[in-house]
């Protein structure tokens, strides 16, 4: 069982525990849910500022939710990347054909139909693309946009699971191959003819690009401008939910000539499951000797790039942690105000034949109650998030990493996370008013 | 000019900072005037406040906590605005290729890219060897056989004396610092083969001052280099950088070159990463930008012009709903909280209070002055707990902690600017006006008739 789970275990056995307390030692329950609803303004600001903790702790973890989940979806476990020897990433690696085609010839590469090795070549490079004056905020007037130059695209697909949404993938012919003729019209100039290099892109690239042409998501057929050259959308991907969807994919040797970029960066091939995708990696790291590279099974790779997400979630859990310790001292201002401004009634109580331990289970319950509340309604706020784009970056913290778009991802792990938060801030927040009330003696309170 | 001279003019310069000193200053100046010509309603909400002490703590330690979270977020925002606004004099530019990151250039283009590129009679020529340094990036480890994240280390190939001239951050340091600074980069150009690298980096490798150590290259297969540890840098944005000679650099790639005269190394075209260049005015740039551009001298690959904050602005893009997230979600809902929790505080106060507001009514205490009563009890708590929040965070954080380590960028880490001081007693006072002027408002309304009908 990891921390988590004994947390969330610890805390749901000493609620159940205080509820059956209250249910079996006939604690005046009705009696704390009626002091919540007569001091309703009190309760209800208290409550508040348990939705504002715990709604603004969802959303921050949504983001990271979203984080985990991208980088889940976008390696294979079949799959196997290899990058040249010492690249911290896809950027910095330089693999010559000649000195690593062999590898796509390994026993354990899985062959398509027609008997092709499912081994994808790709060429990553990012481009500094300048972002048109109309869509420019503050200082910011480039963007940087990833390109990956494919030597076969049907066969990358199949590697990286990746299918069309619409159109279809750029031509590959040696002559003519990954270029189209279309029709180009500017604002202020007459209509030409011009070729422009195939793209395929990912669904996030395309609604970023879009507003640059004044359009909400580039389509099949719209011509955009990339390193002085223009480039026609053949196809939109669907990679929503991997790095993928922030990518454009275009002929490998169209992208090696105009970044001069002419080795490959990256060799992804598929393996039949998980077992054979690490030993065909070991085999390669350890057998093979006509270059240095390095093979990771792809889930790795990406897990390995999840540095960022940690980092995000350590300064989010202590962000949390700070801010709770605010709203705990807000909730114990309120339950020592109502202890104060009941103690009479708390004397009653006792004469009447409540024993100490029943007063403390009543106020405890009271904290638990408000905060319960509060929190419940905190993480209705925060779902409000779930399904929103943010951009982010992805990297293992040893240079490079990816520009990514990610969705803010509510799930009921999270929500019931956040509920168990703010239960928790309540009970440390009510115990020790809870002790102070248990302690006030009858006849003092009375006088 | 010491730190806190450098600190004064600063805030001469900046119109945002005199006017919060000056606004800051009529507030205490304000504050003593009231407590001196109406010390009896100081005294009063002095002793209201002691009154309860439990209930002053809690909310006082609340507020401490929310001004110390709220601090740490509008440095990161403040250091992130400031580095990305655009300055119109005394700035950088940063010359690197045009398409693509990272930006590879011939080192060929050393020469005419640090002056500027003047061609013409009239061309703006820069100083190279005051207003220009370039940048090589070297990755290497110490450890070949089990390449690590923990035995890499990139090092800025660089002319060292231009390290204390032209790099950024170097205004953090103290005038001691930067003079043992230039010391290293003296014995930096004496022997090229010395090093300085951070502290963390050093940690993070195993070693110390004083040490050798080979490195073998990541990025410049076959150059591998000996180097020594001369020193390191003082704690802040350089903790995990280090700085190599440029010279060692280019000299050895030199030799691979002689020594393999038919197979030249595959980097000997790639090796310049960035030119930066000091301008004096922004016309000067434009000038300069237009020199470069229009030069047929590169165009295999292009290059590009652009000032240090743009080119910053569009690193920091990845980060722009991260940095949305902090600026429009976390730290208002923080500060409503903590108008929240001042709010039940004096909300509570005033309910049990009403008894004795009736009576000081019948006093002749008039609603005005009850509603400045209530408001100034929630302002001192609010400004007090601000004040020594945002004191003690700035003291802890920069000098216990060495800065707020959450790596955005190629920014490691942010030391929490002096001004920082007096967000605390504004956010306090701020938040404490929005949470208690309800409250307050219910207080001045109290009937008297009502309390004591009550009452009998």
């Amino acid at each position: 069982m990891d921390l988590y789970s004994t947390l969330a275990v610890s805390l749901i056995s000493v609620v159940l525990l205080t509820i059956l307390l209250a249910l079996v030692g006939k604690v005046p329950i009705n009696y704390s849910i009626r002091n919540l609803i007569v001091r309703w303004p009190i309760s209800l600001m208290t409550a508040l500022a348990f939705t504002m903790v715990i709604g603004v702790l969802i959303v921050m973890l949504a983001f990271v939710n979203g984080m985990y989940k991208l980088t889940e979806s976008s390696g294979h476990p079949e799959n196997v990347i290899i990058l040249s020897d010492g690249a911290t990433d896809e950027i910095f690696s330089n693999l010559g054909y000649r000195d690593v085609s062999e590898v796509e010839f390994n026993p354990g590469v899985v062959r398509d139909a027609s008997g092709k090795p499912l081994a994808s070549w790709e060429t990553y490079v990012i481009v500094n693309q300048p972002i048109p004056i109309h869509v420019r905020k503050g200082e910011r007037k480039r963007r940087f946009v990833q390109v990956r130059g494919i030597l076969d695209p049907e066969i990358s697909g199949k590697v990286h699971h990746i299918a069309l949404k619409s159109g279809s993938w750029f031509s590959t012919g040696d002559t003519g191959g990954g270029v189209r003729e279309v029709m180009l019209t500017e604002a202020e100039k007459e209509p030409r003819k011009i070729n422009a290099t195939e793209a395929v892109l990912g669904q996030g690239i395309a609604k970023e690009i879009g507003p640059d042409y004044n359009k909400p998501i580039l389509e099949v057929g719209d011509v955009f401008n990339m390193g002085d050259k223009y480039w026609v959308v053949a196809g939109i991907m669907d990679s929503g939910g991997s790095t993928f969807d922030s990518e454009i994919w275009a002929k490998w040797k169209t992208v090696a000539e105009r970044f001069g970029k002419e080795t490959y960066t990256t060799l992804v091939i598929s393996t039949t499951n998980q077992q054979t995708a690490s030993a065909t990696a070991i085999d390669l790291v350890k057998n093979f000797k006509k270059a240095a590279l390095q093979a990771i099974v792809e889930t790795e790779y990406y897990d390995k790039l999840n540095n960022t997400n940690k980092q995000f979630l350590i300064a989010i859990l202590f962000v949390a942690a700070v801010v709770a310790i605010g709203g705990v001292f807000g909730i114990m201002n309120t339950m020592f105000a109502a202890i104060s401004q009941r103690s009479k009634d708390i004397g009653v109580l006792r004469i009447i034949g409540f024993a100490p331990w029943q007063i403390l289970v009543s106020f405890f319950l009271e904290a638990i109650i408000l905060s319960f509340f509060g929190g419940i309604l905190g993480c209705i706020v925060g779902s409000f998030a779930d399904g929103f784009t943010a951009s982010s970056i992805m990297s293992s913290g040893a240079g490079g990493g990816k520009n990514i778009l990610l969705r803010l991802t509510v799930d009921m792990k999270l929500i019931f996370s956040g509920i168990l938060f703010a239960v928790a801030m309540g009970m440390v927040g009510g115990l020790l008013p809870a002790f102070s009330a248990m302690r006030i003696k009858p006849l003092d309170s009375l006088r | 000019m010491n730190k806190f001279e450098k600190y004064v003019l600063d805030i001469l310069d900046d119109p945002v900072s005199l006017g919060a000193v000056v606004v800051g200053m009529i507030i205490i100046l304000g504050m003593v005037i009231f407590a001196s010509s109406y010390w009896f309603y100081f005294r009063l909400m002095f002793l209201n406040l002691r009154r309860n002490i439990i209930r002053t703590a809690l909310t006082s330690v609340a507020s401490i906590v929310l001004v110390f979270v709220v601090t740490l977020v509008w440095t990161i925002l403040w250091f992130l605005n400031l580095v990305t606004s655009e300055k119109a004099k005394d700035f950088k530019a940063i010359v690197t290729e045009r398409w693509q990151i990272p930006s590879q250039m011939p080192y060929a283009y050393e020469a005419s890219l640090a002056e500027g590129s003047p061609a013409n009679e009239g061309d703006y020529k820069i100083d190279k060897n005051k207003d220009a340094m370039t940048w090589q990036f070297y990755g290497a480890t110490i450890d070949p056989e089990k390449k690590t994240r923990d035995n890499i280390i990139f090092f800025f190939c660089m002319e060292p004396m231009k390290m204390t001239k032209m790099m950024d951050g170097m205004e953090e340091y103290s005038a001691t610092q930067i003079a043992d600074l230039e010391k290293l980069c003296d014995e930096m150009v004496k022997d090229k083969r010395k090093i300085i690298v951070g502290k963390e980096r050093l940690e993070a490798i195993n070693k110390k001052i004083g040490e050798r150590i080979k490195l073998t290259s990541l990025n410049f297969k076959g150059i591998d280099l000996e180097v020594e540890i001369i020193g390191s840098f003082p704690e802040g944005r350089y903790n995990q950088s280090a700085i190599l000679n440029r010279d060692y650099l280019n000299d050895s790639m030199d030799a691979y070159n002689r020594q393999n005269p038919n197979s030249r190394h595959p980097m000997t075209n790639k090796s310049l990463n960035l030119v930066w260049i000091r301008v004096p005015d922004k016309e000067v740039f434009q000038k300069v930008e237009n020199q470069i551009t229009s030069s047929a001298s590169f165009t295999t690959p292009a290059v590009k012009v652009e000032t240090a904050s743009s080119g910053i602005s569009t690193f920091l893009d990845a980060y722009r709903d991260l940095l949305w997230g902090l600026r429009f979600i976390l730290a208002p809902f923080i500060l409503a909280t903590m108008a929240l929790i001042i709010a039940v505080a004096i909300s509570i106060s005033v309910r049990e209070r009403r008894k004795e507001i009736a009576v000081m009514k019948v006093l002749g205490f008039t609603p005005a002055q009850v509603l400045f009563l209530v408001l100034g009890e929630a302002i001192m708590i609010g400004a007090f707990s601000g004040l020594f929040s945002s004191f003690g965070t700035t003291m802890f954080i920069n000098n216990v902690v060495g800065g707020i380590k959450f790596p955005i960028a190629f920014f490691p880490v942010f030391l929490i600017p002096l001004d920082a001081i007096w967000w605390g007693p504004a956010i306090g006072i701020g938040t404490a006006l929005a949470g208690s002027f309800l409250p307050s408002l219910s207080a001045c309304r109290v009937k008297v008739s009502e309390v004591f009908a009550r009452i009998s």
